[in-house]
């Protein structure tokens, strides 16, 4: 069709409502999961804070009495291992690996993921354990 | 069952005279447990209203033509049998996130040119002469790209992408699917002609993975792969040292 | 007024059409075609293809086997000489669109595979899983963007075709979505519309096949060539109507009556389920009628089984047979057997062109299903339909560019004086038309119940009269058809008034030239005249149109070449 034809058809052009969200299940999951970034950046800002008292000297941080934060860690840490599960579930659809001119089952990836997230985690609490002895 | 009714409200808007689209209800004879809504629709078309308009052909699931949201959900309207909303209402409307021309159709225009824009045929540097035979190919190397060639361009995944309805520039999930399907053929060697318009700000990097596209689609492809894909993809290109290489 | 101008004009989007594009482009770079589709090209009914497409490609088969397959599957009445140019040229034609990047199903050495079907003697028919048309139509469609030179007219249906002297020099086509005519001149114009299944109530075609293409030629005065050969496939879905492809038995389903019994042994004992469609849909109406077939609500029907194939094999070789089964009918094919029963599938009749497309009138081409070049006769066999729109599709595309190298393009009669006769013509029949009492829906739906009644597997001179009967009363109640929408935008009542117009135009020629055709002979089977007769009918009809009146008949010779009618038995 010639433009000024289109330009003659009055179309009628919906608009996507504010609450377009809360239409249908798997927008909500998503916009929670995207929102989750929020309350992790502001958690880091503290610990920024807190890092900050603990250079003042050893009286001065004590974060573990401050009931807020320990709060605000634990819901935190929810959001972020919901947030790394959602991500690393998806690695197993994202990455395609060939091992010997057969792809790799995605599950198998996935699961590789999640042994590594084990695995790092289990790491980086050995070392901070022992730093802290 | 011959006194069976189930109510249809479909969606009506003629620019001639409406300003913006309101819904009619029909009540139709709910005449066979194989109805599907599309056989609803035709039948308020041959016997209550002649004047409502939506497309349809294939009415087997492959032509693509009949897509709608139905009670908001987009489907193909052939494949959305009565008797799974019966006794409920059963809303019907164009495919959110287009321009509505008529009804129940809708403007797939700006598809057509993203998918031109996709460059959808094979390219290579060399074109084998006919007299050469085929390329060979094994069915292994067809499976790498054939759920992605499944695409009917039924247009359900893009009423179903909240980030092409917020921004229709967006190149969308069927588009890079289809990208993705000749750029995973090997007889392919295209894939540097089609990363502009893949890696564009408007390209890949649009989609916030919401991840619908793929539930929706009638075919079992999943975009929502294919664009996850080519961002892993484009990114290892740019990372690299060996990316840049064919 | 401007209008638009090409050299080659392609009404239809489907395998042919767009083949035709392609080549008409190859063959002249500098030739500019534009192609008026009344869907997206993409929604073609070629999308619903299934089994695959035949060609002689593997070593142990010859052009000569392939050649006699299909003229002995057309009961003698295929031209030879067009099927010897068909099977030499067809291998070429998978090759190319494998380089176009259609994904045929591969043997484990990577080449193009194939598998047996009905009528075929040997492994012939590539295929693409058992999407094939749906692979091929989205690859030729796809490939076609790349051509500037083509220009499309998506969703604008031809009304008329404007013809000059014997000389084509356009159409006249409806912009579905704005309502206005518009008039598109050209030195040639190519027809590829597709089939006309809508004619009947059970069909395997899609809403959009409607003889677009037929009648158009038919109303410019161009013959309909053997529109008695209408085919029915043994295998479709009750109620739906949805297509089961013949790849089901290729790959080894089994035809079971309700007692269990591979019926076709009586019937086709050296091919089975691999017979060809007119003898195995002829066998389970015959069945039916003696009481061995199943009972259902919507009629009767027998069990296609694919059990004893495995799960493995039926995902590899038929997943989208596994998808409808599931989805339309709520069976699992891997457990269940498929209920199937005889359905309206392809019109080997069409519009009567010669082997590169061309027809009575200069300029004007036609080829795929709208077309008869003389390829299938009285039955096609499986799998030579989509090889048929590549290879004719492309001839009629060169044909048409070269003439439209050397023609001009002059019209005697101002451009927009004809354009303003056929606007006024349909705007006044529909658009304008006040009162009117009879529904587009109910006309149809008669048309339809009539068609099967008296053109369907088989035939009487008695069901035929009461059938020709029937349309003409049906075209007086058209007369007086209620239009209820009077929009000019995306008016679908308007075309599908002009589409049923179309469809009571072939359906009588469909009904006169089978009453006329006293003999059975491929899916053309008279009960009153069950024997073939070569002395008196090794000929093509051909329809002419006559206003108001029956359609006048001739007769054409049958061309042979190197095979003699024989007997036909499988």
């Amino acid at each position: 069709m010639s433009t000024e034809a289109k330009a003659a058809l009055r179309e009628f052009r919906w608009h996507m409502p504010a609450n377009w969200w809360t239409r249908n299940r798997h927008y909500f999951l998503y916009v929670v999961r995207e929102f989750t970034a929020l309350p992790l950046a502001l958690w880091l800002l503290w610990l920024l804070v807190e890092i900050k008292r603990a250079g003042d000297g050893p009286t001065r941080y004590a974060p573990h009495e401050s009931t807020a934060f320990v709060v605000f860690s634990v819901i935190v840490l929810l959001f972020a291992l919901y947030h790394s599960y959602t991500f690393l579930s998806l690695t197993g659809v994202i990455i395609r690996l060939k091992v010997f001119d057969r792809p790799v089952p995605p599950r198998l990836i996935t699961l590789a993921m999640f042994g590594a997230w084990a695995g790092a985690s289990v790491v980086i609490g050995f070392v901070l354990i022992w730093f802290a002895r | 069952m011959p006194d069976k009714k189930v109510t249809i409200h479909a969606t009506r808007y003629d620019p001639d005279k409406d300003e913006k689209p309101r819904l009619q209800a029909y009540e139709v004879p709910f005449y066979d447990e194989s109805m599907v809504v599309l056989d609803a629709l035709n039948w308020i078309k041959s016997n209550a209203d002649g004047s409502l308009s939506y497309r349809w052909s294939c009415r087997m699931g492959i032509c693509g033509s009949c897509g709608m949201m139905v009670n908001g959900t987009p489907k193909l309207t052939c494949n959305a049998f009565v008797r799974d909303y019966y006794p409920r209402p059963i809303l019907v409307e164009p495919l959110n996130n287009f321009p509505v021309i008529r009804d129940l159709v809708i403007d797939m225009d700006d598809f057509m040119h993203k998918l031109k824009a996709i460059q959808p045929w094979i390219i290579r540097k060399q074109e084998m002469p006919l007299g050469a035979g085929e390329h060979r190919q094994t069915n292994e190397q067809i499976d790498d790209f054939r759920q992605f060639s499944q695409c009917i361009n039924c247009m359900l995944c893009y009423a179903a992408c909240p980030v092409y309805g917020l921004n229709d520039e967006f190149l969308g999930p069927a588009a890079t699917a289809l990208a993705r399907r000749y750029n995973l053929d090997s007889r392919d060697q295209g894939l540097k002609q089609r990363l502009p318009v893949l890696a564009d700000p408007e390209g890949v990097w649009e989609c916030s993975f919401v991840g619908e596209c793929s539930v929706v689609c009638p075919k079992g492809v999943d975009p929502a792969k294919a664009i996850q894909q080519t961002k892993l993809d484009t990114t290892m290109r740019f990372v690299l040292p060996y990316g840049n290489r064919e | 007024m401007d209008f638009e101008s090409y050299d080659v004009l392609i009404v239809g989007g489907g395998l042919a059409g767009i083949r035709a594009a392609i080549a008409a482009v190859e063959a002249n770079p500098r030739v500019k075609v534009g192609m008026v589709s009344k869907v997206y090209p993409m929604r073609s009914h070629t999308v619903s293809a299934e089994g695959g497409a035949a060609a002689a490609l593997r070593p142990e088969d010859s052009y000569e086997n392939h050649a006699f397959d299909t003229i002995k599957g057309s009961d003698y009445l295929a031209d030879q000489d067009v099927v010897e140019a068909f099977v030499r040229e067809a291998p070429a034609e998978i090759i190319q669109m494998e380089h176009w990047g259609c994904p045929w199903t591969r043997d484990p050495d990577g080449k193009i595979s194939a598998r047996p079907f009905g009528g075929m003697t040997t492994w012939r028919t590539c295929f693409a899983a058992d999407k094939t048309g749906f692979y091929m139509l989205h690859t030729v469609f796809q490939t076609s963007l790349k051509y500037e030179q083509i220009k499309r007219h998506d969703e604008a249906f031809v009304t008329k075709l404007l013809v000059e002297d014997s000389r084509c020099v356009g159409v006249v086509a409806l912009d579905i979505r704005t309502g206005r005519f518009d008039a598109i001149t050209a030195k040639s114009v190519i027809l590829a519309t597709g089939g006309l299944g809508r004619v009947y109530a059970f069909t395997t075609n899609g809403n959009i096949c409607t003889g677009d293409g037929m009648a158009l030629a038919y109303r410019a005065g161009v013959g309909l060539k053997d529109m008695e050969m209408v085919q029915f496939h043994p295998t479709g879905l009750p109620f739906t109507g949805i297509l089961i492809t013949e790849a089901v038995r290729g790959e080894g389903g089994y035809l079971l009556n309700n007692e269990g019994e591979r019926f076709l042994k009586r019937y086709v004992p050296n091919k089975m389920e691999l017979g060809p469609r007119d003898i195995i849909s002829r066998a389970m109406v015959t069945e039916f009628e003696e009481g061995r077939g199943f009972d259902g609500p919507h009629g009767k029907y027998m069990h296609l089984d694919v059990r004893h194939l495995g799960e493995k094999a039926i995902d590899r070789k038929l997943p989208f047979m596994r998808e409808l089964g599931r989805e339309f009918m709520g069976i699992d094919i891997v457990k269940d057997p498929i209920p199937v029963r005889p359905v309206q599938h392809y019109m080997m009749g069409g519009v009567d062109a010669d082997i590169s497309g061309e027809t009575e009138i200069l300029g004007l081409y036609a080829a795929g299903e709208c077309a008869n070049v003389g390829l299938n006769g009285g039955n096609r066999l499986g799998s030579n339909s989509l090889s048929e729109c590549l290879v004719f599709g492309a001839a009629a595309g060169r044909a048409a560019a070269q003439y439209a190298a050397s023609a001009k393009l002059v019209t005697a009669n101002p451009v927009d004086a004809m354009l303003w006769d056929e606007a006024h013509r349909v705007e006044t029949a529909y658009l304008e038309k006040k009162g009117g009492d009879e529904r587009i829906g109910a006309i149809r739906e008669e048309m339809q119940r009539e068609m099967d009644a008296g053109a369907g597997v088989f035939r009487t001179k008695e069901g035929l009269e009461k059938l020709i009967q029937q349309l003409g009363g049906l075209r007086e109640r058209f007369e007086r058809v209620k239009i209820e929408d009077s929009s000019k935008t995306f008016n679908t009542e308007i075309v599908a008034a002009l589409e049923l117009d179309y469809m009571l135009e072939v359906s009588q020629a469909i009904a006169v030239s089978a009453l006329a055709r006293e003999e059975s002979r491929g899916a053309h089977a008279r009960r009153d005249f069950p024997e073939r007769n070569d002395e008196k009918y090794l000929k093509h009809t051909v329809a002419y149109r006559k206003e108001g009146a029956r359609p006048r008949l001739e007769y054409r010779d049958v061309k042979i070449t190197n095979f003699q009618p024989k007997a036909r038995t499988y």
